[in-house]
């Protein structure tokens, strides 16, 4: 086995990335605590960072890494909005757990 | 100056103007909603105006692409961000009278809320600039970027009458699954720019002309990378199996708040979807299409037959949207022969689902939460012209001739037929007639069942204006589609 056999390649990184992307769906899907579903979508947006700068090295081309900036405005710009909204109603109901919020039903 | 093309994004720079105008005026000048809503209806004038002048321009001129890498003679090149084309026109425009009819419906909700009304009117302005940059964007990026911009303002909305149970719940709820939703579309542009290089719609270096070059013998990380786009936009027009939020939404947000989330998005998402495969994707057609088709078939079971339990009325409307998120499906497919149907069909439902829920604001209140059909019993004594304005609208959603909504799912029908769908036509002809029943219950009871009450609902001049204006659409393009018809024709996007 020699060395290049070795190397890294954006085959692995993007391997790792859909890796990441599904613990993050899969957390959004079975926790219950709305933070932890908010920690697991950042995980997703952050596993797709992950697949856009590997292809982008890869391909000797920069529109992955400026896609990734976008990526990450976009993700403050949710985190701040996501945060408040777990706030509001952590102060009415002192839960965070989305299972307390079914008043809505048909 | 000079090389900053501002027509091709005239429209957003116009609500962008009118959002941060309202917040000025209401610290600047106080409180009194009549300066905020000079301000809106400016910005929404502006905005169509606008549309109708890149309608003219195209139309003169041709279609063009603007906002992109300058190359050595500082004309762009590649990688343009924005189309400008009769198809984002004619969405701006659909739009503009969407957002205008919404705000006045919701315009007592505004003034309920005191000072923080403004902040609510610039959040619309803001969300309708997002969703017109889906309509208009010529990148997958740039898409993400008005899909984000149109949601997390929709978020707020939601949630924006935070003193009522109900309401955090549904922005709650609406954010989780809308950052899901956001999350798999962003995923799904990257695993195809993995496998294309690039995010573009148009240009030499874009998706299309990579597919077109390249033969894919292992398509499989861009055939995820599609489903996971599909997935996306199906989230936000609330398609089924993706649909588990929107009842929840609707039922909990103000219904001011729903008359503008549940059409506008369905519209953009609606666009952005058409203008994505068939530019992006054109190559992979009998894949997504198959996709696309299924999602359109269990939308339209599923809504229809959710819908005829409901006993809450923004719920049915919730669920009779998803059956109709999946008839739009099928006009997506139906684009393929004929891009006119779909139009058609996007901007009578949107009138109508606008103009129903301006009714249920008048009846219920702009701020309530769930809203019984039962507090519409005895309507058409207490407000015959409410009453009929609901038949109107029923009927339009329905599909009975003689409305729009009729004509609509005609021409849908007949293309998606056209184009090799017929059992997807024979499903929904199906389920048409099985909706008819939720449809004409609400009627039944605002006409033949007695109320407790003898209270008239009563009906301000905007929102009289407002159903005024979607009843008059709905039953005039109903007995005269042509009109629509005729125009829509043109509104293709660049090629």
């Amino acid at each position: 086995m020699t060395m290049s056999d070795l190397a890294v390649t954006a085959g692995w990184y993007m391997a790792l990335a859909a890796l990441l992307f599904s613990i993050g769906a899969i957390g959004l899907l079975t926790r219950r605590n709305a933070l932890v579903m908010f920690m697991s979508i950042e995980l997703m947006l952050n596993s797709v960072n992950l697949t856009f700068v590997a292809v982008g090295k890869e391909l000797r081309t920069l529109e992955g890494q400026i896609a990734t900036l976008f990526v990450m405005v976009v993700a403050a710009a949710e985190v701040t909005i996501g945060l408040a909204i777990i706030v509001a109603v952590f102060r009415r109901r002192a839960t965070a757990s989305v299972d307390e919020l079914s008043e809505m039903k048909g | 100056m000079g090389n900053i093309a501002f027509l091709p994004i005239g429209l957003e720079v116009a609500l962008l103007v009118g959002a941060i105008g309202v917040l000025m005026v209401a610290v600047t000048m106080g409180r009194s909603s009549r300066d905020w809503a000079v301000v809106a209806g400016a910005a929404i004038g502006v905005g169509f105006v606008i549309s109708v002048r890149q309608w003219v321009v195209v139309g003169e001129s041709g279609t063009q692409l603007a906002f992109g890498t300058k190359g050595a003679d500082g004309l762009a090149v590649a990688n343009q961000m924005v189309a400008m084309d009769k198809f984002g026109a004619l969405g701006g425009m659909i739009l503009m009278v969407v957002v205008g009819l919404a705000l006045i419906g919701s315009w007592q909700m505004v003034k309920d809320l005191g000072s923080r009304g403004a902040e609510f009117v610039a959040l619309i302005l803001l969300s309708a600039a997002g969703m017109h940059m889906m309509i208009v964007s010529a990148n997958l990026i740039m898409l993400f970027i008005g899909l984000e911009t149109a949601s997390i303002a929709l978020y707020v909305i939601a949630g924006f009458l935070r003193n009522r149970r109900g309401s955090d719940e549904s922005a709650m709820k609406y954010f989780l699954m809308g950052s899901f939703a956001s999350a798999l579309f962003i995923y799904g542009v990257a695993l195809v720019f993995a496998a294309t290089g690039s995010t573009s719609l148009y240009g030499s270096t874009s998706i299309g002309q990579f597919l077109a070059g390249n033969a894919m013998p292992n398509p499989g990380i861009l055939l995820i990378g599609i489903g996971l786009i599909l997935v996306g936009l199906a989230f936000k027009m609330s398609a089924a199996p993706f649909h588990q939020w929107a009842p929840d939404v609707y039922q909990g947000a103000g219904t001011g708040a729903v008359a503008f989330m549940s059409t506008g998005v369905k519209v953009a998402a609606v666009a952005a979807m058409v203008r994505v495969l068939y530019i992006g994707f054109f190559q992979f057609y009998d894949d997504w299409s198959m996709a696309v088709a299924l999602i359109a078939a269990l939308s339209i079971l599923v809504g229809t037959a959710t819908a005829i339990a409901q006993s809450d009325l923004k719920r049915m409307l919730a669920y009779s949207g998803v059956a109709h998120a999946g008839f739009l499906l099928i006009a997506v497919l139906a684009a393929r022969v004929s891009l006119d149907a779909m139009w058609f069909y996007l901007a009578t439902y949107a009138v109508s689902l606008v103009g129903m829920l301006t009714v249920v604001t008048v009846v219920a209140g702009a701020s309530a939460g769930p809203v019984s059909i039962e507090s519409f019993r005895g309507l058409g004594k207490r407000s015959p012209m409410l009453a009929a304005a609901i038949a109107v609208f029923m009927f339009s959603m329905a599909g009975i001739p003689g409305t729009s909504g009729f004509v609509a799912k005609l021409v849908v029908f007949t293309a998606a037929d056209l184009s090799g769908f017929r059992w997807l036509v024979v499903l929904a002809l199906v389920a048409s007639v099985a909706g008819l029943f939720f449809y004409l219950r609400i009627i039944v009871v605002a006409f033949f069942e007695d109320s407790d009450t003898e209270e008239t609902p009563l009906t301000l001049t905007g929102p009289r204006i407002a159903i005024g204006f979607a009843v008059a659409v709905t039953v005039g393009l109903g007995l005269w589609p042509t009109l629509l018809l005729d125009f829509a024709r043109e509104a293709l996007p660049h090629l």
